[in-house]
């Protein structure tokens, strides 16, 4: 029964990842912050909420299931989206659209509230999964060159504080009420991802 | 330990990425300084100081709006620190009101460009250019709210792209042994930059470029051998009494400090506003650095991270090595101006 739960889980996961996979063609967007590559790299990913927010809720969700996956995420999705990154330095640019972050909202978000009883290798490997889309779709806005290597470590020390933080900081809470915060930001991630399908369906 | 094994790998990480921005030595990315003064109606008199180090001068080159008439040749003065020039334009009837001055070549850089536009009319504006926009447009009035936030911002990124500056406090952490100690020590961090930042600021006293940057790198560096005392659970005076170290390399740090603003020749009548709003920049970056540490030490706790002999010792080699490295650089940079 267990494990045909976590195999309905896992099928669902892929399901929603494949749509998240397709990309469409779009621009480069890495930003200038005028202090240096590792700054813009920070920049990027602290100003950019189709980055910004997936993490965010990955995080969450690690910490909602303890220190074991906490850790797991501050290490498996830096280390991913560096990896991601370096990949994409070369590729041609790419970009998975309002429809691809709008997935990954409604994913990680749904995941969070339903407080989903993830195995520590499905935590680890969607924290890969995770990364290495994200980061290949922001080094190939970057274009190959030392400075968006340079940037991508930026980037990647970004995802790790962040993940690092939140995470901690979710392991730590105990009163079922902040539990319980903590899925309702969860619901509003998910419900973001909702209302970006529904423009981009509507094409506004 | 306030910053126990834990932290150290993470802070390493950091630093190391840090110490591969161009900014990395602080006070080699000292701004530009940029004066526009409204002499007559439509005529303005300029004066644009670019810093000098080691006989090298930044690149920039003022745009003027087409149309803007030269009064007369322009004056170029080279001192010691920065090379001074002066232009008398004449811009027409409506003058420069919503017109833009371009800064080219700043985009380029890691420094920013302090702008003072003084009117006619009374009304004076106090910006920066920097590099991700490399030019100031002649707008409306400024409220004094508006040039503090110019200064403190100024201060905050002076403070977080001076990495040599962190790197001390981060030896600082690294060093004492509770909250309270580092409260004090913080504290008399603060208090010691602050003075010798408005002596120097207010031309009460001044130190050459060159040697303070050697010295503050040598700050740095007397930090090393006592983080490795520490490991070693022997004593020192530095690890009993860090706020005194603290103090004292502090007012060093100030100067330093100083030179972002004192670099810029800013006039008499900006010094006070541009001087606070700045230290409380330097220090909101600064509290902003310990509590990320901070911040981070805690969730390495939380999640119950074992990091390896060799990783927790990383942090405490980056602040002795990158402390040898710039006094090295720096006192041969000494040497050779003094050639």
């Amino acid at each position: 029964m267990k494990g045909a739960c976590a195999l309905r889980v896992r099928s669902r996961i892929a399901a929603v990842l494949a749509m998240a996979l397709a990309c469409g063609p779009a621009r480069a967007h890495l930003q200038t912050s005028g202090m240096g590559p590792v700054c813009d790299g920070l920049a990027h990913f602290l100003t950019s909420p189709e980055d910004l927010v997936p993490a965010l809720a990955l995080a969450l969700l690690a910490g909602l299931r303890g220190a074991a996956y906490g850790r797991s995420a501050m290490f498996t999705l830096p280390a991913a989206w560096l990896l991601g990154s370096l990949a994409g330095l070369s590729a041609a640019v790419a970009n998975a659209g309002t429809l691809g972050a709008s997935f990954w909202f409604l994913l990680l978000g749904g995941l969070v509230v339903a407080d989903a009883k993830l195995s520590l290798r499905s935590m680890t490997a969607l924290c890969a999964f995770l990364g290495l889309v994200h980061g290949y779709l922001n080094g190939s806005g970057m274009g190959l060159s030392a400075a968006a290597i340079v940037a991508a470590l930026g980037l990647t020390a970004a995802v790790f504080v962040l993940v690092s933080l939140v995470a901690a900081l979710v392991v730590q809470l105990r009163a079922p009420w902040a539990r319980i915060a903590v899925r309702v930001a969860g619901s509003w991630i998910a419900a973001s991802g909702l209302l970006m399908i529904g423009w981009s369906i509507r094409g506004v | 330990m306030v910053v126990p094994g834990l932290a150290r790998y993470v802070v390493a990480a950091l630093l190391i990425l840090l110490a591969g921005l161009p900014a990395a030595q602080a006070h080699e990315s000292r701004p530009a300084y940029l004066e526009i003064k409204e002499t007559a109606p439509g005529q303005y008199a300029l004066l644009f100081r670019t810093p000098v180090l080691a006989g090298r001068r930044l690149p920039l080159v003022l745009s003027l709006p087409a149309g803007v008439k030269e009064l007369r040749a322009p004056v170029v003065q080279e001192l010691t620190d920065s090379l001074v020039e002066r232009r008398w334009i004449d811009a027409g009837p409506d003058g420069l009101a919503g017109q833009r001055v371009d800064i080219k070549g700043l985009q380029f850089t890691i420094t920013d460009a302090l702008v003072r536009i003084e009117l006619l009319d009374g009304r004076t504006v106090q910006t920066i250019a920097r590099p991700s926009q490399p030019w100031v447009e002649i707008a409306a009035t400024q409220a004094w709210w508006e040039v503090m936030g110019t200064y403190a911002t100024e201060g905050i990124r002076h403070i977080l792209f001076g990495v040599d500056h962190l790197l001390f406090v981060l030896g600082l952490l690294l060093i004492v042994g509770n909250r309270w100690m580092l409260v004090k020590t913080v504290t008399a961090f603060t208090v010691a930059h602050s003075i010798t930042l408005a002596i120097a600021t207010l031309g009460v006293a001044n130190v050459p470029a060159l040697p303070l940057n050697a010295a503050i790198a040598l700050s740095i560096l007397f930090l090393g051998p006592e983080i490795v005392r520490v490991w070693r659970g022997e004593t020192s005076f530095t690890i009993r009494h860090p706020w005194v170290v603290a103090f004292a390399f502090g007012l060093l740090h100030g100067f330093g400090f100083a030179t972002a603003l004192t670099s810029a020749g800013l006039p008499p009548q900006d010094l006070p506003l541009a001087l606070l709003s700045f230290n409380v920049g330097v220090e909101l970056g600064q509290l902003g650095f310990v509590l990320l540490v901070l911040a981070m030490e805690r969730s390495f706790r939380v999640l119950e991270i074992r990091w390896p002999r060799w990783v927790e010792a990383l942090p405490g080699y980056a602040v002795g090595t990158l402390g040898a490295f710039w006094t090295i650089q720096r006192v041969a940079l000494l040497i050779a101006a003094w050639r």
